[in-house]
């Protein structure tokens, strides 16, 4: 009697992205988000995690909140005169507020980039999959305590909306409409760059909460290695980071930082115009290649920090629920200083 | 080494091979395609920025530079292939000139100094001098009644004395003067042969044809036995001469000299001075000195799309190669 085979089909290598762009996704939902293993992923880092982005947070952005708990005294300077619960002051005599109880509700949106150079990757994921891994990660981490979770979908030519839901089910309904959400092609038309996604993001999504953005943070064809020159999205990300908590995943593939040793290639930008020969075995060039690239990677870390926002970076060859959880575990002790407003901006 | 810029194309021995030159828009039109594919091959990279700082700007041009020298290359090897010949001038050997003095009493003017006449012999005396010895020199007097005053001889003692011998007379039949010189030609002697030897007519006037045939019909005639007639219209516009106690207004007639000279091949000039008359002769001298011939001129041709295949060589090394 013949053996059936019970292989999986054979998956598309991310890998093949590095020939041509990719046709769909590297990884499919049920390997981003396997309902049992995402069950024990969830508890596993929800053990861990324990205090963190849950209902009981009260540092993480309270709204103005609408559940009437408690009158106060009156802090001149600090309340609001328009809170004044007069039957109170008139019957104690001292000033007093009402006082509310924070909004617990939690308002997650994450921007993911598309564009094409995110569709690359040499190890088992492209760069895209990975970041609607991460966002996968993050979304079941707010999960717990009812958080809505909504996404937006950033392409060349426009901004794909998903509205925000709460909910499991929800959640995978995002995730699985951003790994089927098409390729966008090489050389597509179109001049939507990080900045215009993150400008969008803040303008249309007024309420405060949690905003995670997902990109590899490379613009086409900037060169630049200074950290003092700021790079073109740091301006509209501190504009978001003034009213939100901003989380940025910074996805980057082993072989961008450490150049490839594949001899003779003729190397062609997805995005740009670039295509030339280059001779990767040059040791010496590799060597400034590399160099040049920890210098590009320092210059986004600092820019990020300069904005005051959480910065996570994802590697392709990694497994990102451990980095994610290594920088919740972090971010912890660091998210209340590092997220201070501004001064003059009321929380 | 003669140039092709010396030496313009006149034409192809070998036209038809010139459709190859079909192959030129073809190559180009295949190079701006290649340059404008977005190539298949090769791997996709994203960090291309840092890339192209790494590694320096590209120097394109030498690549567009190159193909373009080639392909020049190309338009002139098919074009030597196709055997090219240019105009070269090579000096006559034999050759009768007749030279034609206007002796009407217009001459008598003294616009020019001493007078028209006499700055005429000057300038003729020279021209007589200057031209190559073997060739045989004639003079036909322009008047009322032009006359053969010398048969074509290269005997330049019988010429001078000859020109020194005209008189003013009256009046100016160019036409019949120019059917004299057309006669004079004939009587040159034989060379190779049975063949006059090419013959060319210098025709200095300073009035307006008053008598005898028309000039015109004349220089058809000219024309149609190849005789180039080179004119001079010589004198100024307010010359005159006093005839008879009344004064008359003798400007040259430049519209029938150019008109002849157009007719026959020739050429016309203007002179109103003894020096522009001797620079007038001297252009003739080497206009009639020497016949223009064809000349296959492949071998320049070939050399100079030889040397452009050599830097577009050159070029596709510079490209091309790792110097170490």
């Amino acid at each position: 009697m013949a053996q059936p085979t019970f292989a999986p089909p054979p998956q598309p290598s991310a890998a093949a992205s590095v020939l041509a762009e990719p046709t769909g996704p590297s990884l499919p939902l049920n390997q981003l988000a396997p309902e049992a293993a995402l069950r024990r992923l969830e508890l596993a880092i929800v053990r861990r995690l324990e205090g963190f982005l849950h209902g009981d947070h009260l540092g993480l952005l309270p709204g103005p909140g609408s559940d009437v708990n408690d009158a106060r005294p009156y802090q001149p300077g600090q309340d609001d005169v328009r809170k004044m619960d007069w039957a109170v002051t008139a019957r104690t005599t001292v000033p007093h507020v009402r006082d509310t109880i924070a909004d617990r509700e939690l308002e997650v949106w994450a921007l993911l980039d598309v564009t094409p150079s995110m569709n690359w990757g040499t190890e088992g994921v492209t760069k895209r999959d990975l970041g609607i891994a991460a966002i996968a990660t993050i979304g079941f981490l707010s999960q717990r305590m009812g958080d809505r979770f909504g996404g937006l979908i950033m392409r060349p030519d426009g901004i794909r909306r998903l509205p925000a839901r709460s909910g499991r089910t929800a959640l995978y309904g995002l995730l699985r409409t951003m790994l089927t959400t098409p390729i966008v092609h090489d050389h597509a038309a179109g001049t939507m760059q990080l900045w215009d996604g993150v400008e969008q993001m803040s303008r249309t999504q007024r309420r405060r909460g949690l905003r995670v953005v997902v990109s590899d943070f490379l613009t086409p064809g900037d060169h630049e290695l200074d950290p003092n020159i700021e790079p073109p999205w740091e301006r509209s990300l501190r504009r978001m980071a003034v009213r939100n908590q901003v989380i940025c995943i910074e996805v980057v593939d082993r072989h961008e930082v450490e150049f490839p040793d594949i001899g003779d290639m003729l190397i062609r930008d997805p995005e740009t115009d670039f295509q030339r020969y280059v001779n990767t075995s040059d040791p010496a060039a590799r060597a400034r290649m590399d160099a040049a690239s920890a210098a590009q990677r320092e210059r986004i870390r600092i820019a990020l920090r300069r904005v005051g926002v959480g910065h996570i970076q994802l590697r392709t060859d990694r497994d990102w629920v451990q980095d994610i959880a290594r920088f919740v575990l972090a971010y912890r002790r660091v998210a209340s200083q590092l997220h201070a407003p501004p001064q003059g901006v009321s929380r | 080494m003669t140039t092709l810029m010396e030496l313009p194309v006149r034409g192809f021995m070998a036209s038809g091979r010139l459709w190859l030159l079909l192959l030129v828009p073809l190559l180009v039109a295949l190079y701006v395609w290649l340059v404008r594919r977005k190539s298949r091959s090769g791997i996709r990279f994203t960090n291309t920025g840092i890339l192209e700082r790494v590694l320096g700007k590209q120097n394109t041009w030498l690549r567009h530079v190159t193909v373009a020298l080639s392909i020049l290359s190309l338009i002139t090897l098919v074009g030597a292939w196709a055997r090219p010949f240019g105009v070269d001038r090579v000096p006559r050997n034999a050759a009768t000139i007749v030279v034609v003095i206007d002796t009407s009493l217009s001459m008598n003017a003294t616009d020019v100094s001493p007078n028209r006449l006499a700055a005429a012999k000057l300038a003729a005396s020279d021209f007589v001098k200057a031209v190559p010895a073997q060739y045989n020199l004639s003079l036909v007097s322009l008047s009322g009644s032009p006359a053969v005053r010398l048969p074509p001889v290269t005997d330049r003692t019988a010429m001078l004395r000859a020109i020194e011998r005209l008189e003013p007379q009256e009046s100016t039949a160019l036409g019949d003067a120019i059917y004299a010189a057309l006669g004079a030609i004939d009587l040159a002697p034989r060379v190779d042969g049975n063949k006059t030897p090419p013959g060319m007519i210098v025709l200095l006037s300073d009035g307006a044809n008053t008598a005898g045939q028309a000039p015109l019909q004349a220089a058809q005639e000219a024309g149609k036995r190849k005789v180039p007639v080179y004119t001079i219209a010589y004198g100024t516009d307010n010359g005159y001469v006093d005839l008879d106690g009344k004064r008359e207004r003798v400007p040259p007639d430049k519209e029938t000299m150019s008109k002849i000279a157009q007719e026959t091949g020739g050429r016309m000039y203007a002179a109103d001075n003894a020096s522009q008359l001797n620079d007038a002769y001297k252009s003739i001298q080497t206009a009639v000195g020497y016949v223009e011939v064809e000349k296959e001129i492949t071998a320049t041709a070939a050399g100079v799309g030889l040397a452009l295949a050599l830097l577009a060589a050159v070029g596709a090394v510079m490209v091309g190669a790792r110097w170490p």
